[in-house]
């Protein structure tokens, strides 16, 4: 028992994602706080994960006792502008299927919202879109 | 002044009455002691008057189902499914994590409530009464 390793978690999450976008057709990639210039007009996928709350579980001091401890992924999808949101979606599909309701080393992902189209793409000149899943892990110190 | 938070608790328990064992994920205690009262008014008196009789408590433990199984915890959740209880069970009831501020004393569990929702953690709520003397250091 021991107190989270936030970037245990975090691998888990991107490691996920960057397995599964490296599968033919291949998308690149972009994590957290990363450069990266996309080549005008093609797929690419934007990764953030984020800490949120953390709550207690159960009783107990700093031994025999459990945090619940609840994160966000953001994952933003571009693809070409002005031909439809069928390749974008399908990418999206691929993003949602990965984290649906599943538990992986301990981590639980909930149901995922999205893909959403965003208005105002950012970087712009992208048809752009956002799935966005909350995931919940257990600390046991 | 010292204050203390529900996280400072804690439950042990021991269905044959000896050795007391934490409950695993503890979520919450409660627990009432009841004292009878006894109407001692003489006749014409304007005021009531009353005294004190027999004590009893009663109260809950909510826990996180984890399927423990290698302490108390699993006899703990199923404790009121058992055929024959002398309510012998010894419970410790903590406020504090030093483990000297206490409610203890001898009892049965007497019903439990599982549940399971979609999206949220499994609970059980395990119901008990006191069985003789409750003792409160607290």
């Amino acid at each position: 028992m021991a107190a989270l390793d936030l970037n245990a978690i975090r691998a888990i999450v991107e490691g996920r994602l960057a397995t599964e976008l490296a599968i033919v057709p291949v998308i690149p990639v972009v994590f957290h706080n990363v450069a990266y210039t996309p080549t005008p007009g093609s797929t690419w996928a934007q990764c953030s994960v984020s800490f949120g709350a953390n709550n207690y579980m159960t009783m107990g001091s700093t031994a025999g006792a459990s945090n619940s401890v609840i994160g966000v992924i953001v994952v933003n999808i571009f693809s070409a502008k002005g031909v439809g949101p069928g390749a974008n979606f399908t990418v999206g599909k691929r993003v949602r299927d990965l984290y649906n309701r599943i538990v992986v080393s301990g981590v639980r992902f909930d149901p995922p919202t999205g893909p959403e189209v965003v208005a105002t793409p950012s970087p712009e000149g992208y048809f752009q879109t956002q799935v966005r899943m909350t995931f919940e892990t257990f600390e046991d110190l | 002044m010292a204050f203390y938070r529900g996280e400072q608790g804690s439950v042990k328990f021991d269905d044959a009455g000896s050795t007391t064992a934490t409950i695993a994920s503890t979520r919450s205690w409660s627990m009432t002691i009841e004292k009878d009262v006894l109407e001692t008014t003489a006749l014409g008196a304007t005021y009531k008057s009353n005294i004190g009789g027999l004590i009893a408590g009663s109260g809950s433990v909510e826990l996180i189902y984890s399927a423990s199984s290698a302490d108390e915890t699993n006899v703990f959740i199923k404790a009121a499914n058992t055929a024959t209880d002398q309510g012998v069970a010894a419970f410790e009831l903590f406020l504090d994590t030093t483990g000297t501020k206490k409610i203890s004393f001898v009892g049965l569990i007497t019903s439990v409530d599982y549940s399971a929702t979609v999206g949220e953690l499994e609970v059980i709520t395990c119901n008990f009464v006191t069985s003789g003397t409750i003792t409160t250091s607290i």
